[in-house]
């Protein structure tokens, strides 16, 4: 999934966040489209019906009703820019701007009581927001599908839930502190389980020599190599710099130091090449562990991490 | 039973900077920031438009803090002070920095590193003294840190100090730190870029390593550079500005010789050339008052006197000057928030 960029509109010294909104059926300016709709629809009904007097206006329902039409508004804003363009988000856009229309139109009855033999008013209000439901029910069985494929990419990046706030920025694997929570569940489970450190003899010198965005690019080519030589399974995690950690579930001491040294042959053969085309191959070392089941686990990644300091 | 004053103050006479002194290159730690964030993305003009700040010309350490605090909101990933530290020491330009790539040992590189703080450290003065078979590098202000920020400009400085004496020397050193911050939930990122003898609530920021490391002649020294001429060009005074210091460093540098007396903030101010009010004013603007300043001088003393010497707390008291024993417990309860005998 591509990022999207946020951009800030400045205003004196207010900063107002602009969110980059993804075009729906291919239409970049869909909500300018649905807010002329909009317009159109009020300035329809003034035309057409007569105002209501203020002390008819029923304020419960017109809370309720344009509260809704808000809400869909703002949960269109947030799909349009946290997905990229495509049918799921086409799908959930058409549907949430259907169940805006709906609303709006209801809404708009609150103020202006059109003529009886307006009908198409009504034929609107019960056909829009139905319609928008089944739109969106649909979308949403086909984001299940995408979200499928996705996980499976996910696969050894995590596992049993999700904690976007302890993904490492430059590898995209979880950090010490998800790894930390994994352990712990490991250790509810009273199952065998057993950890392995990484790291790159000389990693520190790499930023120096050839920048730190090329440091960045080892760390994801050695992250991606170690994702390919794991099983369906294990998890990735970045513990810190150059440290990734992979926690096995369902292993014994001894068949994790036969994955661990095999992992650390892998990561000694990566030969990364820069973008200038020098190569960098840095011997790895690996270090591992049998989750204990009542030590904390941050005190038992540490202890990790001394002994692959340590380590010759 | 007497400090290392000579080795922990600068002399008298250096150039004074403030935290709104425009006196820091752009081209050292501020280009290092923007080089940083363009490298992991971040959009480089919202960050100074976050910040109000424009490239070029020079910069106060205000607003270095302001565009490190800026970095920290569009990049709120753990590493980032300990890899934007590695990377500012030696440093890309100047002199300081040149004397600083050159240092033949340890010695040499801390003597630089202390000497020309105004350019290799501005936000975070450091101190190095040796005491029996350790030497220990003591980190305090230069102009004063937020409360907010004072956990990331350490982080950074103890891993650019670390992280320089790494590269010039070849080998990892085994500091030990200390940090004067209750431990954090997760301190993956100290054990890996500084080292696993970590020690928190210490009441100061320092770090100690056996002595035996100073004077060992590090690898790129011998021949490459037969004589350092970026120091001794300084040493000719040919970048004045490098010996500055902050105007809290410098007025620990005046009351750690005076700890036993305890001046007053008038002759503080006098010794400055300035009048009282305005001290305690500039004082102010550096979120700071005159009395927590001395304070913090007599706890370091009392600290390396009980943790350092093994004085007793008879003997401290005395030291700084309290009339009994009770008097000083309570001062130290009230500096440090522990008694004295609990510290260690």
């Amino acid at each position: 999934m591509q990022e999207m960029k946020q951009v800030s509109l400045y205003v004196g010294r207010l900063r107002l966040p602009v969110l980059p909104q993804a075009p729906v059926l291919g239409l970049g300016h869909f909500g300018q489209g649905l807010a002329v709709l909009m317009v159109s629809l009020m300035c329809l009904f003034a035309w057409l019906a007569a105002p209501k007097a203020v002390e008819h206006w029923r304020w419960m329902d017109i809370a309720g009703e344009g509260g809704m039409a808000l809400m869909a508004g703002v949960w269109l804003v947030q799909v349009r820019s946290s997905r990229p363009a495509g049918r799921v988000t086409s799908l959930l856009c058409l549907g949430l701007a259907s169940v805006l229309l709906g609303q709006w139109v209801d809404l708009l009855d609150e103020f202006w009581v059109l003529p009886k033999a307006v009908i198409w008013d009504n034929w609107l209000e019960s056909t829009l927001v139905p319609l928008g439901t089944l739109l969106l029910t649909w979308g949403l069985h086909h984001w299940r599908h995408e979200q499928q494929s996705l996980t499976a990419q996910m696969l050894k990046r995590e596992r049993l839930f999700r904690e976007h706030r302890s993904l490492d920025g430059v590898t995209q694997l979880g950090d010490a502190r998800y790894l930390a929570a994994q352990i712990a569940i490991e250790q509810r489970l009273h199952q065998p389980a057993a950890l392995a450190m990484l790291g790159l003899d000389g990693f520190d010198a790499v930023a120096r020599t050839q920048g730190l965005a090329e440091s960045d690019r080892l760390l994801q080519a050695a992250s991606h190599l170690l994702l390919l030589n794991l099983r369906p399974d294990d998890l990735l995690c970045r513990y810190a710099a150059d440290r990734f950690c992979v926690l096995m579930p369902g292993l014994q001491a001894g068949e994790a130091q036969a994955r661990a040294e095999h992992l650390r042959q892998a990561l000694s053969m990566l030969a990364h090449h820069t973008r200038a085309g020098t190569p960098l191959q840095l011997p790895a070392r690996s270090a591992v562990a049998a989750v204990d089941a009542r030590e904390a686990p941050d005190a038992q990644l540490l202890a990790l991490a001394r002994r692959l300091a340590e380590a010759p | 039973m007497s400090l290392p004053l000579q080795a922990l103050c600068a002399s008298a006479g250096a150039p004074v900077y403030e935290i709104g002194s425009r006196c820091l290159p752009w081209d050292h730690q501020a280009a290092l920031v923007l080089e940083f964030a363009r490298s992991r993305e971040v959009d480089v003009s919202e960050l100074l438009a976050d910040c109000q700040l424009q490239a070029g010309s020079l910069l106060s350490p205000q607003q270095l803090l302001a565009l490190l605090a800026a970095l920290q909101r569009a990049l709120p990933s753990p590493d980032t002070p300990f890899v934007l530290g590695q990377l500012s020491l030696p440093g890309p330009t100047g002199l300081a920095s040149q004397a600083l790539a050159q240092a033949g040992s340890l010695y040499e590189a801390l003597q630089t590193l202390v000497n020309y703080a105004a350019r290799l450290s501005p936000l975070l003065t450091p101190r190095w003294f040796q005491h029996g078979d350790e030497l220990i590098v003591l980190w305090t202000a230069a102009c004063g840190v937020g409360a907010a920020q004072r956990s990331f400009v350490v982080d950074m400085q103890m891993s650019a100090l670390t992280g320089v004496c790494q590269w010039l020397g070849g080998e990892r050193l085994p500091w030990r730190y200390c940090f004067n911050r209750t431990r954090p939930r997760d301190i993956s990122q100290q054990a890996v870029y500084l080292g696993h003898s970590l020690q928190f609530d210490c009441h100061v920021d320092a770090m100690r390593l056996p002595a035996s490391h100073l004077h060992r002649p590090w690898r790129q020294a011998a021949a490459a550079h037969p004589g350092n001429f970026a120091a001794l060009s300084l040493e000719r005074g040919a970048d004045v500005g490098a010996r500055g210091r902050g105007l809290l460093a410098a007025i620990y540098d005046h009351l750690l010789p005076r700890y036993r007396e305890a001046p007053g903030l008038d002759e503080v101010a006098e010794a400055f050339g300035l009048s009282s009010a305005t001290l305690k004013r500039r004082l102010a603007l550096h979120g700071t008052h005159y009395q927590a300043e001395l304070d913090l001088v007599r706890t370091h003393v009392a600290l390396y006197l009980l943790l350092l010497q093994g004085c007793s707390n008879d003997a401290v008291a005395a030291e700084l000057g309290f009339h009994d024993r009770n008097n000083f417990r309570r001062s130290f309860k009230r500096w440090t928030g522990l008694a004295p005998s609990l510290v260690g």
